[in-house]
């Protein structure tokens, strides 16, 4: 079997396609590490963040209020703690730590798409701009969106 | 349960292998050891200093420390924890913690980090409904010189006892090595054993053989009922688990205090546990119990009168419990103050004369000084008129004591003077804002909050301000107290009539236009046991965030350290905490502007002293051209409060940082935790070599 499939796998990797692919790919991702898009580009609807609004009064509001400062110790998702939490990471990484940990209690019973729409909420109460396209429900998409806490000055 | 022996370091026994070999005399053994400076309990030691008098490491080389050693928290539980508060025990070489999302008891060699036995619970049900979850602050040692035993309390309320050596439990303590803490104690914890409200995430104590253990409900600005279960303090002894004494926090018909809650509310109220640190002054045989707010932390409606001893600092007999003493610092509860620290024990010298005293730093930014023998104030505290509110069926003290000294060292009220004001324009959107509340000094009571006026009281130094948990520490050499303050921490408190579906008290916190709602705390059903959260309802409008543009609302410092000398009741110095917030520093409206560093608005920054150093680190990210995303561990000249040094972590300080001396080497460990960055405990010393 090993004797059959390693010639096979060897062409396989010095196809000109393949070559070209994965050129291609290499630039996306020198293109993403550069991340050129931030929570102040518009990376979600209205739609979405209502969508995402009603979803967290269900089942993130009993913990974090329903003004997002959190309750007591638990983790505000407005303000300067949060802020300084999240600025100079990406959406992704936010959408990571809602996926690996929330809801407190019920690990895994919103979808991704439920998470994306929650955390177009949490955008949008923090005053982040509101786009035409939403965010979207793969990590490694929004790990391309930086998240910058202050809004960048015009150059 | 889990247990696991990973394995043990024999430390004694390699040393005395090594020592054999070499033909050294068995007293060199000895002064060996002696070198090693140990950190026992979780203040260090049981008067609460959180002080070592080691230099190695000092102002000199504190720029070179370097990781020695780190274990990340995740699999300590079957979800990772961003909530990391403890501060290991170091005895003999080896590190104890509490760890994860299990809370789980973990014993790590403390020159390696190497992983030497790890101790969780599973507790079902009964941990998933626990009112204080995530690992918890730490556990006590104990021993006789013979036997080595750790204490520690699980989320869902039972004290374990555990060989120090193996991590097993000590089946002659106890049921099999566990007390059901939910049983034994004056009461009926209701509803049940299962999901009756009553848990603790501090470290228990072990003084002369007694082990002492408070209680901690859920965050209590919200609570369903004003009938809860009480937060008495027992203590144990550490041998065989047996129960000596109980304190009553709310006493008993016929025991004093009583007649401070009118109407027979003492029968029905809850809380008024002990959930900070307890200290003891183990030569006296007194312990100092920091008590906390009773049912609930903003509405006394349903418990008119004084209410001892809910926030009141109250000093007990080590061998029966028996209080010798109190001196309630807040009279009626409004205001979430509690007593968030552990007493402080200081040995001073007030005008000539040595006096054996407690100091005691507070959310409300004042430092209370007593006698601790006798309980007298060191300078007079007054009473003093403080404004009646307005909340129907409230009732209200007439006075506060206020001290005369030492000075506040912490904002403790909000007048339009502490709003932002780095320009006009952002001090007029400041007063913009704060004209929804009510305003006012200390002590200035919540409002029933109103749409058109007031959404409710603004606050400083209440629920999260000032000195919270962490506490403060202190240099016996210099009897010098230091302590963190949030000094920005706004608090809006409002109160609105309660649904009957939600609560029977007639008023809870909340925002006149938003849904009345339950909050939850911190950590509860965030632990591995946690089962599904119930469903919320819609809300309404009513919001105001408190900051202009994102930054904060009051005007900097955010967060301070202040060194405050006991012999004279004054501060020596106080500086700004923490690297100024990206959000500050690169803010479009402040660019060009020469802004001092402000400070964090956090709560949870908890300090260590040694022979020279004030060590703490931010309590906040932040990206600066000095150093990467991350946080400082910064270290001052606790002489004058200079920064002489600082260390990059990757994540904020979540838990007091603490030092020990061994082999000759000096470490500082620390909890970090926030945001994307799971629980971690760092080990920092210096290199070896250049």
């Amino acid at each position: 079997m090993m004797d059959r499939w390693l010639p096979r796998w060897g062409a396989a990797v010095l196809h000109p396609y393949v070559i070209c692919f994965v050129v291609v790919m290499v630039a996306r991702a020198q293109e993403g590490a550069s991340t050129s898009r931030s929570v102040w580009d518009g990376v979600y609807t209205e739609e979405q963040a209502k969508r995402g609004e009603e979803m967290y009064r269900k089942e993130c509001a009993s913990c974090h209020g329903d003004t997002l400062v959190g309750g007591g110790g638990a983790a505000p998702l407005t303000g300067g703690t949060f802020l300084s939490n999240w600025n100079g990471l990406t959406v992704g990484d936010l959408f990571d730590r809602i996926r690996k940990t929330m809801p407190q209690g019920a690990l895994g019973k919103l979808t991704k798409q439920q998470d994306a729409d929650v955390l177009a909420y949490l955008l949008s109460f923090n005053k982040f701009p509101v786009g035409k396209t939403e965010l979207q429900k793969q990590v490694e998409f929004l790990k391309e969106i930086r998240f910058e806490a202050t809004k960048p000055v015009a150059k | 349960m889990i247990m696991e022996r990973v394995g043990r370091l024999k430390c004694l026994s390699l040393i005395g292998c090594v020592v054999a070999c070499l033909g050294l005399p068995a007293t060199s053994v000895a002064q060996w050891k002696a070198k090693d400076t140990e950190w026992p309990s979780y203040a260090a030691d049981l008067a609460g200093t959180r002080y070592r008098a080691l230099d190695q490491i000092n102002a000199a080389n504190f720029n070179d420390l370097e990781i020695a050693w780190r274990i990340k928290t995740d699999n300590f539980g079957n979800r990772p924890e961003y909530k990391l508060e403890g501060t290991p025990l170091m005895v003999n070489g080896v590190l104890y913690a509490t760890a994860g999302s299990r809370r789980a008891a973990i014993a790590v060699d403390a020159a390696t980090g190497e992983l030497l036995w790890v101790h969780g619970e599973h507790e079902g049900a009964r941990g998933g409904a626990a009112p204080r979850q995530l690992s918890g602050r730490g556990l006590a040692y104990w021993s006789d010189g013979k036997e080595e035993r750790i204490l520690y309390v699980t989320p869902g309320y039972q004290l374990i006892c555990l060989d120090a050596k193996t991590g097993v439990r000590v089946t002659g303590f106890g049921n099999k090595g566990a007390i059901d803490l939910k049983q034994d104690d004056d009461q009926e914890i209701l509803p049940d054993l299962t999901s009756g409200e009553i848990g603790i995430q501090s470290a228990p104590v072990v003084a002369k053989n007694t082990i002492i253990i408070g209680a901690a409900f859920r965050e209590g600005m919200t609570p369903k009922s004003m009938r809860n279960n009480k937060g008495y303090v027992r203590g144990f002894d550490v041998r065989t688990g047996k129960r000596l004494w109980i304190f009553h926090t709310i006493p008993k018909k016929g025991e004093l205090g009583y007649d401070t809650w009118l109407n027979g509310s003492a029968e029905y109220t809850g809380n008024t546990g002990v959930w900070s640190q307890v200290t003891v002054d183990e030569e006296l045989g007194l312990v100092y119990l920091p008590v906390e707010s009773p049912t609930n932390d903003f509405y006394g409606g349903h418990r008119k009168g004084n209410n001892l001893f809910g926030e009141t600092l109250v000093c007990v007999d080590l061998r029966t419990g028996q209080r010798k003493w109190h001196f309630q610092l807040v009279h009626h509860p409004l205001w979430d103050m509690d007593i968030s620290a552990a007493p402080i024990l200081a040995d001073i010298t007030v005008d000539g004369k040595a006096v054996k005293a407690v100091a005691l730093p507070s959310k409300q930014g004042f430092l209370y000084v007593f006698d601790r023998v006798t309980g007298k104030p060191v300078w007079p505290i007054e009473e003093k008129q403080v404004e009646a509110g307005t909340v129907p069926g409230e009732w209200y003290s007439p006075t506060q004591p206020i001290p005369t000294r030492p000075p506040a060292y912490s904002r403790n009220g909000v007048l339009e003077s502490d709003l932002i004001d780095f320009t006009p324009e952002l001090h007029e959107r400041g007063k913009a804002i704060a004209s929804k509340y009510h305003l006012g000094p200390v002590f200035t009571p919540p409002t029933e909050s109103k749409v058109d006026w007031p959404l409710g009281t603004l606050t400083v130094g209440t629920a999260s301000g000032g000195t919270n948990w962490p506490g403060g520490s202190y240099d016996p050499e210099t009897h010098t107290v230091y302590a963190f303050a949030c000094t920005a921490c706004a608090e809006p408190i409002g109160l609105v009539r309660a649904p009957k579906t939600v609560s029977d008290m007639n008023y809870i916190a909340g925002t006149a236009g938003e849904e009345v709602t339950i909050l939850r705390g911190p950590g509860e059903n965030a632990g591995a046991d946690s089962p599904m959260p119930p469903k919320k309802r819609s809300a309404g409008g009513g919001y105001v965030a408190l900051n202009v543009d994102g930054l904060p609302l009051l005007k900097p410092p955010y967060g301070t350290i202040s060194a405050i000398n006991l012999d004279k009741g004054e501060i020596v110095w106080q500086i700004a905490h923490g690297e100024t917030p990206d959000v500050v520093r690169n803010h479009a409206a402040l660019k060009g502007m020469n802004i001092p560093r402000t400070g964090q608005e956090t709560y949870n920054i908890g300090t260590l002293v040694t022979k020279t150093l004030v060590i703490a680190g931010d309590g906040q990210i932040t990206t600066t051209s000095e150093h990467p995303r991350g946080a400082m561990l910064r270290a001052y000249d606790k002489k004058s409060g200079k920064e002489v040094g600082a260390v990059y972590m990757p994540a904020p300080q979540s838990g007091s940082p603490m030092t020990y001396m061994m082999d000759g080497k000096q470490y500082i460990v620390v909890a970090v935790s926030a945001g994307a960055y799971s629980g971690e405990y760092i080990a920092f010393s210096l290199p070896a070599s250049e």
